[in-house]
């Protein structure tokens, strides 16, 4: 009795420390989430979450934080500031990636393993249409207006658009080998692919599938996520083992950090001061200083860390601008923020 | 124990993006990325229980064998079903072979909005102890090999096969792994797709496998030991297992078919295969055709120990009439 009084205890007070300042990690081969504390970097507490959890995303209201439980089709809703439990939606078949539309009407989740995306009515959960897509659907980006997701295949090697009203298929094009990340660029009219397979990203035009340029990274490409001016997105090569820093406008590498251990996904502080990475072999969180671009601390988490997210995360004001996969943007507006 | 996790990854980490991640990569493979990663894992969890083997419990026969003589030539063989198995090579084959068939059943039930069941739906609270959840799931996992090893027993068919692993006469901590690659493949599906059905993790189903394998090795060591008079009702030691491997003579023609657990022998004691008699009985089967396999190398165990497969799924009545062997012995 005394030592569940001790733990529970312990628990309010990891959760009052989650309150200050921290980071939610899964770890996706151990069932669990960590609780990092971002100004001591160590792990505050570790609890379980479904099975086999890869990614999250934040609700448009900014609220929730959900986490896609992938092996036990389920979501796991939790407080985005204080990372507290607060509800299971249950019946969301194999959620590896899933994301918001910008205008919070639509959830999509892409069931990887199972090759089929599913499109919901965001309020509810109601799913509005499944297509079934050979592939293995991996990752998601919006269009501005909410009308198209588009959807990388990793086996198949293209990337897919979706209409989101009438749930199909707008084009379905080769881009390159192995697929992962994809974001839309603030234009609305671009995207970057990132290619796994392959040693860099290419750009895409939204309205067709064309592609319209490449530029080389790093091998093993995989996902991006916002610097936060609109212009520089960064970017993960999970083989070369570092991060880039893309400039989307100049279209060059701005910058290269080394993140050994297969570096995956990205979140970044709210004051723009440090990027968190996910080391995923070496079951530890990099934490990036983006002004000298180096690394300045690694904290040791779970087994395969995949996604990463910054609690207490600014909630997005009503009507503010909300990324395709649901996050509130920082600074100014980004385009997208993608995998986490 | 961080700073031993940090030099355990990076090992594995070293080995991966050295020698693994850049042929994955070379091959436009990279679907196969993360299970590459987990496979170096497995390896090195085999150098392990080599070195625990060869160094820990060999140690233990050195000093307190129980059977003193014998050819120990009949030993060899069994250190290379030990080598091809912990450093995973017939696993990989099997994996091959089982990953596709067990992704597809697991995928086929999800798309038919079946979850697997998870425990912590029923106990919520194991899932915030770590070592309370890997217990529990160890133990279901036992329970599932104890039936699966009945049955070995208990099918003509599987009998074929599982008899390559009784027929050793010189039982020692390489016997083990001491199984036909059918046998072998038969039992990592089954369990596979139990440990699916129950919820296990990949995390924990190798540490699972690495703890279990490693109990295993040593209840087959040449030792006449035990956990003591209560341990050895939790934990199968050597004094238990031995019992399971001795050879049928006309007074115990069924003696080999107890003490069947594998890790935990509650599962004996519950269904009443369990005898703690203490006795010393030599091993091995006690059939001509079985006993032939001693003294074969592995390629000639696994072509001969197939014929007997291939001859106990052949109609009764295609077969030639007398052929010992193919079942255990009668009453």
């Amino acid at each position: 009795m005394k030592k569940l009084a001790i733990a529970a205890i312990t628990l309010l007070a990891v959760i009052g420390t989650a309150r200050a300042d921290s980071v939610l990690v899964l770890n996706s081969e151990e069932a669990s989430y960590s609780i990092l504390s971002r100004s001591t970097r160590t792990e505050l507490a570790r609890l379980p979450v479904g099975r086999e959890p890869h990614h999250l995303v934040v609700s448009p209201d900014g609220k929730d934080v959900l986490i896609g439980s992938t092996a036990t089709n389920e979501l796991l809703v939790l407080d985005s500031k204080t990372g507290e439990r607060r509800r299971v939606v249950r019946d969301i078949i194999d959620p590896y990636h899933l994301g918001f539309s910008p205008n919070g009407k639509w959830f999509v989740t892409v069931a990887y393993r199972l090759d089929h995306v599913d499109i919901f009515h965001a309020d509810g959960f109601k799913l509005a249409g499944r297509v079934f897509i050979d592939g293995l659907p991996s990752h998601m980006t919006f269009d501005a207006g909410s009308n198209t997701v588009f959807i990388t295949l990793q086996q198949s090697g293209r990337l897919a658009a979706f209409d989101l009203a009438t749930q199909t298929v707008k084009w379905n094009v080769p881009v390159g080998n192995t697929p992962a990340g994809v974001v839309m660029l603030p234009d609305d009219k671009r995207l970057l692919v990132a290619l796994t397979g392959e040693d860099g990203i290419v750009v895409i035009d939204a309205k067709d599938g064309t592609q319209t340029g490449r530029l080389q990274t790093g091998k093993g490409a995989h996902g991006f996520w916002p610097k936060g001016d609109g212009r520089h997105w960064f970017l993960s090569n999970r083989v070369e083992g570092t991060v880039s820093l893309v400039d989307t406008q100049d279209m060059k590498v701005a910058g290269t950090i080394k993140v050994p251990g297969g570096p995956d996904c990205m979140d970044i502080t709210a004051d723009g001061k440090e990027l968190w990475v996910t080391q995923r072999f070496l079951r530890r969180v990099a934490v990036v200083d983006i002004e000298q671009l180096k690394v300045v601390a690694s904290i040791p988490v779970g087994k395969s860390p995949h996604g990463v997210f910054m609690l207490k995360s600014p909630p997005a004001a009503p009507g503010s601008p909300v990324s395709p996969t649901g996050g509130p943007l920082r600074a100014v507006s980004t385009g997208s923020g993608t995998t986490r | 124990m961080g700073e031993l996790t940090d030099l355990w990854v990076g090992v594995q980490n070293w080995l991966f993006e050295t020698f693994v991640g850049p042929v994955i990569f070379w091959l436009g493979q990279m679907a196969w990325y993360e299970p590459a990663y987990s496979a170096v894992e497995f390896v090195m969890l085999g150098v392990v229980q080599i070195v625990v083997i060869a160094l820990g419990m060999r140690f233990f026969e050195r000093r307190w064998p129980l059977e003193k003589a014998g050819d120990d030539r009949l030993i060899g063989v069994d250190r290379v079903y030990t080598a091809l198995n912990k450093l995973g090579i017939v696993p990989f084959a099997i994996f091959v072979i089982t990953y596709p068939i067990s992704q597809e059943i697991e995928l086929l039930m999800r798309s038919w909005g079946m979850a697997p069941p998870r425990l912590e739906r029923l106990l919520p609270w194991l899932g915030d102890n770590v070592l309370a959840s890997f217990l529990v799931y160890f133990v279901l996992y036992d329970f599932a090999a104890y039936w699966l090893h009945r049955a070995q027993h208990a099918a003509p068919w599987w009998w074929a096969l599982h008899s390559l692993h009784h027929s050793q006469r010189r039982m020692t901590v390489w016997s083990d792994d001491r199984n036909h690659v059918l046998d072998d493949f038969l039992m990592t599906l089954a369990l596979v797709l139990f440990s699916q059905m129950v919820g296990v993790q990949p995390g924990e189903y190798v540490s699972i496998l690495m703890v279990g394998r490693l109990i295993e090795s040593w209840s087959h060591a040449n030792v006449d030991m035990s956990f003591g008079k209560v341990g050895e009702r939790l934990i199968v030691g050597p004094r238990f297992h031995r019992l399971h491997h001795a050879r049928a003579n006309p007074d115990e023609r069924h003696i080999h078919d107890h003490n069947f657990a594998p890790v935990f022998p509650i599962w004996d004691i519950l269904f009443g295969t369990a005898i703690y008699d203490g006795k010393h009985r030599p091993t091995g089967v006690d059939d001509p055709r079985v006993d032939a396999d001693n003294g074969r190398g592995w390629i000639v165990q696994q072509v001969t120990v197939f014929g007997r497969f291939l001859r106990a799924v052949t109609p009764r009545f295609l077969r030639a009439p007398v052929q010992p062997g193919l079942r255990p012995p009668a009453e």
